[in-house]
């Protein structure tokens, strides 16, 4: 007699990443990180006193005053992080209210990051004005702008952490809800900060290829995207073994839908390319192509990076949900590794689900 | 006097979807259960359904990461959560914070939005023939659920299930 098919219920869970933070968000977050990251390294160096090149054409005129370039590569991450700025207002769903998120300091990670972003705008264009702009008035030399650049620092800094934090606040992605979110993000800030501060320095001349600057500036790049490697794998590794559902965004990046994010743009872009192109380019110092492609590789990984993270989040089940998949065994044999009908018909099963 | 609050019973509920369907003309205008502030979780092949909607909890995940405070509390309105959508901006992050998957992206009117109790008179209550979800003060549901507990105590000592 042929034996009767048991219908099974549905065995397996799907589970969908989130779809309410998109591209349009990632680039926000690449661009702030990316810029207050440079403005952190562009002002280190500044207070470091390192001696720079003379730029051949730093001076422009615009009607009757000549503007003075040339600290510009120094300074123009507040430029990335005003570009990045409008990303944020393009994803709300009224665009025009987006002056309201300051509204709640007090409890919301989002009115924080607003003022902090608005802050490190402000200061940092001012300052990056006052290198500019030729006007006596604006005492170029004085205390106050040492004052300004340290705030503006601190602001930077706080930028930076914000764009990890802004993640971490939501609570309810558990691949998110971790500690060392905001320190990965910070590292890349400062990775592809560093490397954003190499190629406009070495493009505009201000810093020679020769130079120990230079060499200096592309090692702590280079120790920036190991220690980011490092804490990129310990992420992916206290989420893989803590919860279930970051167990699954884990899953996800490494092997499934978002693969090519993970290993096409965050490990061959952000890691495998610039190591090795900059190495290879240390033997070819007459040959600058290396490590522009080596940065560009650099500044697109540190964008997947938050692609891959942010589209990789999967919500935390719905405790109603997760009691009746539960009680009726839907998604069980996940952790069983039983599928099907197997796991209802097996002998320990039978006791525990009857 | 005690405030009320929406009480599911999972067990009566036979997924009909007509709570999203009032819901959705109550609020929009449009028989239109995608814009409805209650959802029917289905599971067809076990013939389970549950209506979910707003817990409006204590300590409310979406009031704290509001940015404009357009999600807040109303004590005066059986101390319901409310979002005020003339301060709502769009941003998402009460959808992507609430453990209970509740607010929900309104795409034509561009803001977020959750169940209000209907301003005291819950349409899928008034509609639900079967009584699946009841409005009923905080105090009698926890009355209930602790006499429903007592009895399923009881029988388990009696009869061992």
């Amino acid at each position: 007699m042929k034996k009767e098919v048991v219908q099974p219920i549905r065995t397996h869970k799907i589970f969908k990443p989130q779809e309410e933070w998109k591209g349009i968000i990632a680039i926000y977050l690449y661009l702030a990180g990316m810029g207050a990251g440079s403005f952190i390294i562009g002002t280190l160096i500044h207070w470091s006193g390192v001696a720079l090149n003379p730029l051949p054409n730093s001076t422009i005129r615009l009607f009757n005053d000549s503007l003075n370039l040339s600290e510009l590569p120094l300074f123009w991450g507040p430029i990335l992080v005003a570009m990045g700025a409008p990303f944020l207002i393009l994803d709300l769903g009224i665009k025009w209210r987006f002056m309201y998120a300051c509204l709640n300091p007090k409890t919301s990670w989002v009115s924080r990051g607003f003022i902090i972003l608005s802050t490190f705008i402000l200061l940092g264009l001012a300052f990056l004005a006052k290198s500019i702009l030729p006007f006596n008035w604006l005492h170029a030399e004085s205390f106050f702008w040492s004052i300004v650049e340290a705030i503006a620092f601190v602001f930077a800094i706080g930028t930076a952490l914000y764009t990890g934090i802004l993640l971490k606040a939501t609570k309810s992605v558990p691949l998110w809800n971790t500690k060392l979110l905001p320190i990965l993000f910070l590292m890349s800030a400062l990775s592809t900060g560093s490397m954003a501060i190499l190629l406009s320095t070495l493009g505009t001349g201000l810093l020679s290829y020769e130079s120990r600057t230079l060499e200096l500036l592309k090692g702590t790049e280079q120790i920036l995207v190991l220690i980011e490697g490092v804490i990129l794998f310990l992420f992916l590794l206290r989420n893989y073994k803590t919860m279930e559902q970051a167990k699954h965004s884990v899953r996800l990046l490494l092997s499934g839908e978002k693969k090519w994010i993970f290993w096409g743009g965050i490990v061959l872009l952000g890691f495998i390319f610039p190591i090795l192109l900059e190495n290879i380019s240390s033997y070819y110092p007459e040959n600058l192509i290396l490590i522009y492609a080596s940065g560009i590789a650099l500044l697109c990984g540190g964008f997947f990076l938050r692609l891959g993270v942010l589209s990789a989040g999967i919500k935390d089940q719905i405790p109603m949900k997760r009691l009746i998949e539960v009680q009726y065994g839907i998604g069980l044999m996940e952790r069983t590794g039983l599928r099907g009908e197997r796991f209802y018909h097996s002998e320990k099963n039978k006791k525990i689900y009857p | 006097m005690d405030d009320k609050v929406l009480v599911i019973d999972p067990q009566k509920c036979t997924g009909c979807r007509l709570c999203e369907l009032v819901c959705s003309v109550f609020h929009t205008g449009s028989s239109n259960p995608s814009r409805s502030r209650i959802k029917v979780l289905k599971w067809e092949d076990v013939g389970i359904y549950i209506p979910l909607t707003c817990n409006h909890c204590e300590k409310p995940f979406c009031v704290e990461v509001c940015p404009t405070k357009a999600c807040h509390r109303e004590p005066e309105n059986n101390n319901r959560v409310t979002i005020d959508k003339k301060l709502c901006i769009g941003c998402r992050t009460c959808i992507i914070s609430c453990p209970f998957g509740h607010p929900f992206f309104d795409v034509q009117e561009r803001v977020t939005v959750k169940c209000d109790f209907c301003d005291g008179d819950p349409q899928c209550v008034r509609f639900c023939d079967i009584k699946a979800v009841s409005f009923v003060s905080a105090g009698e549901t926890s009355i209930v659920r602790k006499r429903e507990f007592a009895n399923k105590y009881l029988d388990l000592l009696r009869y061992g299930k």
